[in-house]
């Protein structure tokens, strides 16, 4: 493909191309966001909700992007107790 | 008045160096400070230091580049060179934590059920989001490239344009990892799995942040006319270390994302 120009030729490839596939990837997603999911049992496993120390923020027991829909807290989903 | 020899800069005595010590060392105290005796104090003026010992040495280097025209073909190749090897030291940062996900996963231990992922762990799907985030950073790749020639070409209004829109391309990527984050039903603290992973696609998300505020600076520097067709180190530096962090994402997808599912 020799366009006038390198600059024009990524430009081309930015519009035809990197853009749309972009879109076709945005539009997967929400498609496949459109089913819920549901969330998995509470079991107590020893190796998940690992909690060494507190961690040094709020009471110290929940993560940084802590989501109390889908994380539970060592001692179970927040919303079930 | 007295002219110089040779073709490298002999940069003016400058406090930058030693106060961004110190702020190195004020954060890193800072750090301590928050996680053993709950006082933000030190880091909150660590990081403060660290913020404006940037800001103030790289305008000095813009200033000594663009408008005292120290930056000769000699001195851009040291900086070249410079570049390299700092993206170099970050490919190795990243190995390490390369190495520690395939220590793990390569042979799960029985506390974590004998599998990979471990037991109760739930992977994100690969063909979701995180497909999304690939083409979003190839797209950026695309997006930075075209910028690149525009600048060579002399063609501003198309190089601001093709640079904005890698930028927005950025924080779109950003934003969405962000979502992820808050919705993934793991946890830093499920097993090394949660480690391994948020250790790993954390730092790389920091790079995303510090490429984006690079390419970000650039454009600002392209609007007020800094950049010429011939010389425009800044820019490729940047460009450099944006395709630098699209490659880490390829490999973090093809190993943490895909076959680590």
């Amino acid at each position: 493909m020799t366009g006038r120009s390198a600059a024009r030729l990524w430009k081309t490839l930015s519009f035809v191309v990197a853009l749309p596939a972009v879109g076709v990837c945005m539009l997967n997603c929400y498609l496949k966001a459109q089913h819920e999911h549901e969330r998995p049992e509470f079991i107590r496993y020893a190796h998940l909700r690992i909690r060494s120390k507190p961690f040094p923020w709020g009471d110290g027991n929940k993560t940084l992007f802590h989501n109390p829909h889908v994380n539970a807290l060592p001692t179970g989903y927040e919303d079930e107790n | 008045m007295a002219h110089q020899a040779h073709s490298y800069h002999m940069v003016d005595p400058s406090p930058w160096p030693i106060f961004g010590a110190a702020a190195a060392l004020l954060t890193t105290s800072g750090l301590i400070m928050w996680f053993h005796y709950s006082s933000t104090t030190l880091l909150t003026m660590g990081l403060l230091s660290m913020l404006l010992v940037m800001l103030q040495w790289w305008r000095d280097v813009i200033r000594e580049s663009t408008f005292q025209g120290h930056h000769t073909p000699t001195v851009q190749k040291g900086l070249r060179y410079g570049m390299i090897l700092f993206i170099t030291s970050e490919a190795f940062f990243f190995l390490g934590f390369f190495w520690a996900f395939f220590h793990s996963s390569l042979a799960p231990t029985p506390e974590l059920g004998g599998q990979w992922p471990p037991t109760g762990v739930k992977p994100l799907n690969p063909l979701e989001v995180p497909l999304l985030n690939t083409a979003i950073l190839l797209a950026s790749g695309v997006t930075v490239t075209w910028t690149h020639h525009s600048i060579t070409e002399g063609n501003r209004k198309q190089a601001i344009h093709a640079l904005t829109l890698t930028i927005l391309l950025g924080f779109y990527f950003t934003a969405l990892q962000a979502m992820e984050y808050h919705e993934a039903s793991f946890s830093i603290a499920d097993s090394v799995y949660g480690s391994t992973f948020f250790v790993a696609t954390g730092f790389h998300g920091l790079h995303v942040i510090i490429g984006s505020s690079f390419l970000t600076v650039c454009l600002l520097r392209l609007i007020k006319f800094h950049f010429t067709p011939n010389h425009h180190f800044g820019f490729e530096a940047a460009a450099w270390y944006w395709h630098f962090v699209d490659i880490i994402w390829l490999f973090l997808y093809m190993s943490m994302y895909w076959w680590g599912s």
